[in-house]
């Protein structure tokens, strides 16, 4: 393109490129019938990137004011993906999908250029003041133009024709389940048959769960994992049960009032029925300190409520609405109550009936394919509510892709009786 | 349908998969997460970028490096103008919607892998590694996670130059001056 100096100086001596002087500056500002007093001081040089820079060591990340936020705290930013998934940018708190963009424009991207402000002495004008101001006056002297212009070399450190931008997504801690599944622990007695070398600790499954430390912290809760000899565990359903049972049974027999459940108590009790740390676990996951009373703890009504309904909730089997709900409610400690809502993500009550039922179906055996799972749905349960749907679809929604929008794509809708349904598509 | 088939299928599919996934745990494992290190705040360097329309050429050939391209100035209203060979563009100062962070990515002592190798080397790596064993990967699981890569924050850039207007030309008697 340049061919104005370069080709020559190339020519002559490949070693040394050629570099870029005040007089050519000054005579090219001539050429260009610009105005030198119109410009600002300082001429910056711009070249192409040494040959030392290796061209694919850098990258150009484009941040939303999250990233940016924690980059700037000095925070730090983790990849996070296995050959089987596609790679997520995670900050300790969210977790976003990575994606290569590729522009047709060119970024030169330049350390040190200094912007119009730092290359000016005096203050710069309002751009209002004057029109173009390139083509003004030619009728100027030119023999103190170059009295003060400085000329600084800058190099370009690399062209880009991409950049890496980001999405935030939900976190993907299905995996966390995953895993955790394969080392239920159903008690000291079934160890032996745990293959150890499944076992993995907190550190580990934060590495490969493609989420946020935040998020995972989450995960664990949401899946009831807890800490068991250093590694992370969760409980074989009916195991877990068993011992909350225990536990809630001091409710009764020590005669506490449900916001007053001693933490010390509850594991001298448990003593020689659950190992201590199970039992902490458990004690931890399923209770509050209780505001105002020092000490005491409340269980969490909503998981309490939750762990009894799936022990009652045998997949494959068909309750009927109200003899379901009063042996829930019958199997609850005294002064709580089961609630259609405990039931999110874990079961389902088909209303089509003349007798409504509740069927069991536990979100976290879905497909992880939304087509697939969707037509799970629709095979368990023809016509659905959004309500009824979320928590089986929530979980591939993300900041700009709503439940609805999930629904419009994925499902039909039609209305009857002023309630609107979704069926399938097919 | 006949009953008995099918289950058998679903126990030796629902073996695969547990094997499957042993398998890239395991691979995950070798190479993740890749970390982004933040210097310190404080000395987080700010670097501009110049944004042009399509690509810059350079007639003499392949090698480009330590050439010069071009002048930018700005005149007293805070509008670049780039002289590029005989073309002189008009462009903007513009704050980025959205900052772009430099990524710099600091080798190790294998040396390999990159942002673009996690993404598409899947295939070489998966072949490599399915012959392992549900015990070898599992026993390198156990191993504590080799970090092969990580990238640093070298930069934020926050402001661009964008020339967007086509290139004039500059009309000059060149031949007197160069």
């Amino acid at each position: 393109m340049s061919e104005l100096e370069m080709e020559v100086d190339l020519e002559e001596n490949e070693e040394k490129p050629y570099v870029r002087t005040l007089e050519d500056v000054q005579s090219i500002i001539k050429h260009a019938k610009l105005d030198a007093k119109n410009l600002t001081q300082v001429t910056q040089a711009l070249y192409y990137p040494s040959s030392t820079m290796d061209d694919d060591n850098l990258k150009l990340l484009e941040l939303d004011t999250h990233m940016h936020q924690q980059i700037r705290l000095g925070q730090k930013l983790y990849f996070k993906g296995g050959h089987n998934e596609k790679i997520v940018l995670c900050t300790e708190e969210k977790t976003y999908d990575v994606k290569g963009a590729e522009i047709s424009n060119s970024l030169l991207l330049v350390p040190d250029l200094k912007f119009a402000a730092a290359t000016s002495t005096s203050p710069l004008k309002s751009p209002r003041a004057g029109t173009s101001s390139l083509e003004t006056s030619l009728n100027d002297d030119d023999d103190d133009v170059s009295v003060d212009r400085a000329l600084e070399q800058r190099k370009v450190l690399k062209i880009f024709h991409e950049y890496f931008e980001c999405r935030e997504i939900r976190p993907r801690y299905r995996k966390i389940y995953e895993l955790l599944q394969l080392t239920r622990y159903s008690g000291p007695e079934n160890e032996e048959y745990i293959d150890r070398k499944l076992l993995f600790t907190y550190d580990q499954l934060l590495d490969t769960v493609q989420c946020s430390r935040k998020q995972f912290d989450e995960g664990l809760i949401q899946f009831r994992a807890m800490e068991f000899e250093g590694r992370m565990r969760v409980l074989e359903c009916e195991y877990e049960m068993r011992i909350v049972n225990f536990m809630l049974g001091l409710l009764s027999e020590n005669s506490w009032a449900l916001d007053e459940v001693e933490y010390e108590e509850t594991l001298s009790a448990l003593e020689g029925i659950a190992p201590t740390e199970i039992v902490k676990g458990l004690f931890r996951i399923y209770t509050t300190p209780t505001d105002g009373k020092e000490g005491k703890y409340t269980y969490k009504e909503s998981l309490v409520s939750r762990i009894i309904a799936q022990n009652i909730l045998q997949p494959e089997l068909k309750f009927r609405k109200d003899e379901f709900m009063s042996t829930w409610q019958e199997a609850l400690p005294e002064g709580m109550r089961c609630d259609e809502k405990f039931l999110r993500g874990l079961g389902i009550i088909d209303r089509e009936g003349i007798t409504p039922c509740i069927r069991s179906l536990v979100e976290e055996l879905l497909p992880t394919n939304i087509h697939e799972r969707m037509r799970i749905l629709f095979k368990n349960k023809a016509r659905w509510t959004k309500e009824e749907m979320e928590p089986y679809i929530e979980c591939f929604s993300t900041p700009t892709l709503s439940v609805s929008t999930l629904l419009a794509k994925h499902a039909r809708s039609l209305t009857e009786n002023g309630v609107r349904y979704f069926v399938s598509k097919h | 349908m006949s009953k008995p088939a099918d289950t058998t299928v679903n126990a030796k599919v629902l073996f695969r998969c547990e094997k499957l996934l042993f398998l890239f745990v395991f691979t995950l494992y070798s190479k993740m997460p890749i970390l982004i290190k933040t210097s310190s705040p404080t000395t987080l360097e700010e670097y501009a970028i110049v944004e042009l329309q399509g690509d810059l050429e350079i007639r003499s050939g392949e090698n480009i490096h330590n050439l010069f391209i071009g002048d930018l100035y700005y005149n007293k209203y805070g509008q670049p103008i780039l002289i590029i060979g005989h073309h002189i563009l008009q462009g903007r100062e513009q704050k980025l919607e959205k900052p772009f962070a430099v990524l710099e990515k600091l080798k190790s002592k294998d040396g390999k892998s990159s942002l673009n190798d996690t993404n598409m080397d899947s295939n070489a790596t998966l072949n490599r590694t399915i012959d392992c064993t549900i015990l070898d990967s599992t026993v390198a699981l156990e191993n504590k996670s080799r970090q092969n890569t990580e990238y640093v924050v070298r930069a934020l850039c926050t402001k661009k130059l964008i020339f967007k207007s086509r290139p004039k030309p500059i009309i000059a008697n060149v031949a007197t001056s160069v």
